[in-house]
């Protein structure tokens, strides 16, 4: 057998599969498109756009550092905590000030003993006497006329006062039927005997500049040099409130950063959110006083002065007079 | 001389076998080289404008029919041009993200138009972005540009609490407090932020930060804020996107409708998935049954709406004062 007895059959072979072939597509490719075959592979350029990059993306929260420190040079103060009026903290919010405070050798009291004559108890002023200073955190309830009596002699005698409130705000309560109810400040009836009310608004601001990640953590800084803000360039108060002055007599501390607007008005304008009236403060503000926001900027430097404000105070034992009978305090 | 003759006989036989043998082969291979000569197209000759319909939530099943569609439209030859017609409220900032850049990447190629046929808000404008006009009705809706995230404040307060109740290898495995919630929002918030600036920032009347208020817009206003280009409906956007290609010449050309897109189940705000992200850190235990079932901790939405809970809501006053 030679060998083009099998290569002359391979060639034909061969030939016959290539013109078949060739042909097919000589005839699909007239009858399509004229087009080759579809490019499957895609150009991805433009895909990882500069808004997408960390540079221009990431955001941080405001440093946590810092520490509540309270002068603990002075005498020893005893220091009330109002909880008698609906008050919305919960005492861990307050364990950092709680820490400080005792560490400089003064006492904080969440509840007075019914020796020291309670709260609720007709003799109100008994009570007050016993202390330097009150704190009053988001009261709910509202002060009857003799406790805002005893309350202005305390602090006309040179006791001192500071008053923590929050805007109208809806609350869920929790639990598997959640509950939605609106929350309002309590104390405006004694706020206003010291020229100032809690504004019935919320704050907010939308310029990254002036927030802290986000519209409702308004950045605000203070108005003047005071011993309350000594120290303090920028607070982060998570959704404030701001203080309205009905008087001439208080002065304001520390105001909301500019592009600050009100939540339902929008009403532009650095809005006061904590105010002075001699012995008197009111901030339109209690987050500042939580673990997440408490080191944020000069939060704990806020803080610390309030808490030196609270113990620097010059009260005698017998203020505020009256109220052991029943012609005093809340018997008045 | 017998010889001979069988031996042509015989050489004959083998040819024909030879001829026969390679014509079946070559009939079975035929369509093969047929197929991948012919584009991929049911085209007649005429270059096409496909039409894409999303009327569902950005969320991962509708954007991943929706990234098929379009990359059907970038590989196929025959398509000149693209018109998403949309109604979309959002969903899920991560799809949202995919369908953005899927309809970025086809704006590369090819002239690529909107048409707001209900809502194209907050995850669905970050879809419609990238198009080279955008169409409304007066009764669009289009903006909302901004993420929320779906966890009560009061879930915030409990996931610390429970956080106790299991054994974890870091101080930060399994945790979220308040500021890790806003930072990250705020990051995604950024890039949804800037991606709109960038391809409509000249178009706009609105500052960034104005643009971040999140505030959404019916047609006339959105035409007028610039989140809108043109009014009109489904065929103005198809004869525009037509007249951006040079493929395209004398009105010549086919409408291709993609089958439209609607939401693989559940509700069309918030799919499958967002009831569970209601709880943050929600450890589930099943007692009797040998597993625990966890669940994804945080999902971020760009979305158009509130959550939907479970619980009717009952609103009270509290008039202490």
């Amino acid at each position: 057998m030679k060998a083009s007895d099998v290569l002359k059959p391979l060639g034909v072979f061969v030939v016959v599969i290539a013109v078949i072939l060739a042909g097919t597509a000589v005839v699909s490719t007239l009858s399509g498109a004229g087009s080759g075959a579809p490019s499957d592979g895609e150009d991805i350029q433009g895909q990882s756009p500069d808004a997408f990059q960390p540079g221009n993306a990431i955001v941080t929260s405001a440093p946590e550092d810092g520490d509540i420190s309270v002068d603990g040079s002075g005498e020893e103060k005893r220091i009330l905590v109002d909880s008698s009026h609906g008050n919305q903290y919960s005492q861990s919010d307050l364990a950092a000030i709680e820490e400080a405070l005792v560490q400089a050798g003064h006492e904080i009291d969440f509840a007075p003993s019914s020796e020291d004559g309670g709260f609720g108890e007709s003799n109100y002023n008994a009570t007050l006497r016993q202390y330097d200073a009150v704190l009053i955190v988001q009261p709910t309830g509202s002060f009857s006329d003799a406790e805002i009596a005893g309350l202005t002699e305390f602090a006309d005698g040179g006791g001192r006062i500071v008053v923590l409130g929050e805007p109208p705000q809806l609350q869920v309560s929790g639990g598997l039927t959640a509950q939605v109810s609106e929350v309002r400040f309590g104390a405006q009836g004694l706020t206003e005997e010291f020229g100032l009310r809690l504004g019935s608004d919320g704050l907010y601001n939308a310029d990254d500049d002036w927030n802290d990640n986000n519209y409702e953590s308004v950045v605000a800084s203070p108005d003047g040099d005071s011993s309350l803000t000594e120290g303090v360039d920028n607070v982060t108060l998570d959704s404030p409130g701001y203080v309205v002055q009905t008087g001439d007599d208080a002065s304001v501390r520390v105001r909301a950063g500019p592009g600050t607007k009100t939540l339902e008005r929008r009403q532009a304008g650095q809005h006061p959110v904590a105010a002075q009236n001699d012995n008197f403060v009111l901030v339109a503000d209690t987050s500042f006083l939580k673990s997440s926001e408490r080191y944020d900027m000069d939060n704990e430097q806020f803080i610390s002065n309030l808490l030196d404000f609270l113990v620097s105070g010059d009260k005698d034992d017998d203020v505020p007079s009256g109220g052991d009978g029943g012609g005093g305090g809340l018997g008045e | 001389m017998v010889d001979r003759t069988d031996s042509a006989r015989t050489t004959t036989v083998l040819y024909v076998i030879v001829v026969v043998v390679a014509v079946l082969i070559g009939t079975v291979l035929a369509p093969v080289v047929w197929s991948a000569t012919q584009s991929s197209s049911d085209n007649s000759g005429d270059p096409t404008v496909s039409v894409v319909t999303l009327r569902a939530g950005t969320d991962p099943g509708p954007v991943n029919d929706v990234k098929e569609d379009l990359r059907e439209a970038r590989t196929n030859d025959s398509i000149e041009a693209v018109v998403l017609r949309i109604d979309s409220p959002g969903g899920a900032v991560a799809s949202s993200e995919e369908l953005y850049l899927a309809m970025n990447q086809t704006a590369r190629q090819m002239p690529v138009v909107a048409y707001v046929e209900g809502t194209a808000a907050s995850g669905g404008y970050y879809g419609i972005a990238p198009a080279d006009r955008i169409y409304v009705k007066p009764s669009s809706t289009v903006g909302s540009i901004g993420v929320i995230v779906s966890a009560p404040l009061s879930a915030l307060e409990q996931a610390e609490a429970e956080s106790k109740t299991y054994l974890r290898t870091g101080p930060d495995k399994a945790t979220y407090d308040k500021d890790q919630f806003r930072e990250e929002m705020e990051t995604l918030h950024n890039a949804f932020l800037d991606t709109i600036m960038k391809h409509r920032g000249d178009e706009l009347e609105l500052s960034r930060e104005e643009v971040g208020h999140g505030d959404a817009y019916l047609g006339p206003t959105a035409l007028q804020n610039g989140f809108a280009d043109e009014a009109g409906d489904l065929d103005s956007a198809i004869s525009y996107a037509a007249s951006q290609t040079d493929a395209i010449e004398d009105g010549q050309y086919n409408v291709h409708y993609e089958e439209p897109i609607s939401p693989s189940g559940g509700a069309i705000l918030l799919s499958e998935g967002a009831e569970k992200t209601d709880g943050n850190i929600v450890y589930v235990d099943k007692s009797g049954e040998g597993t625990t079932e966890f669940q994804r901790p945080v999902t971020y939405y760009a979305v158009w709406g509130v959550p939907v809970t479970e619980d009717a809501q009952e609103v009270s006053t509290n008039e202490s004062e």
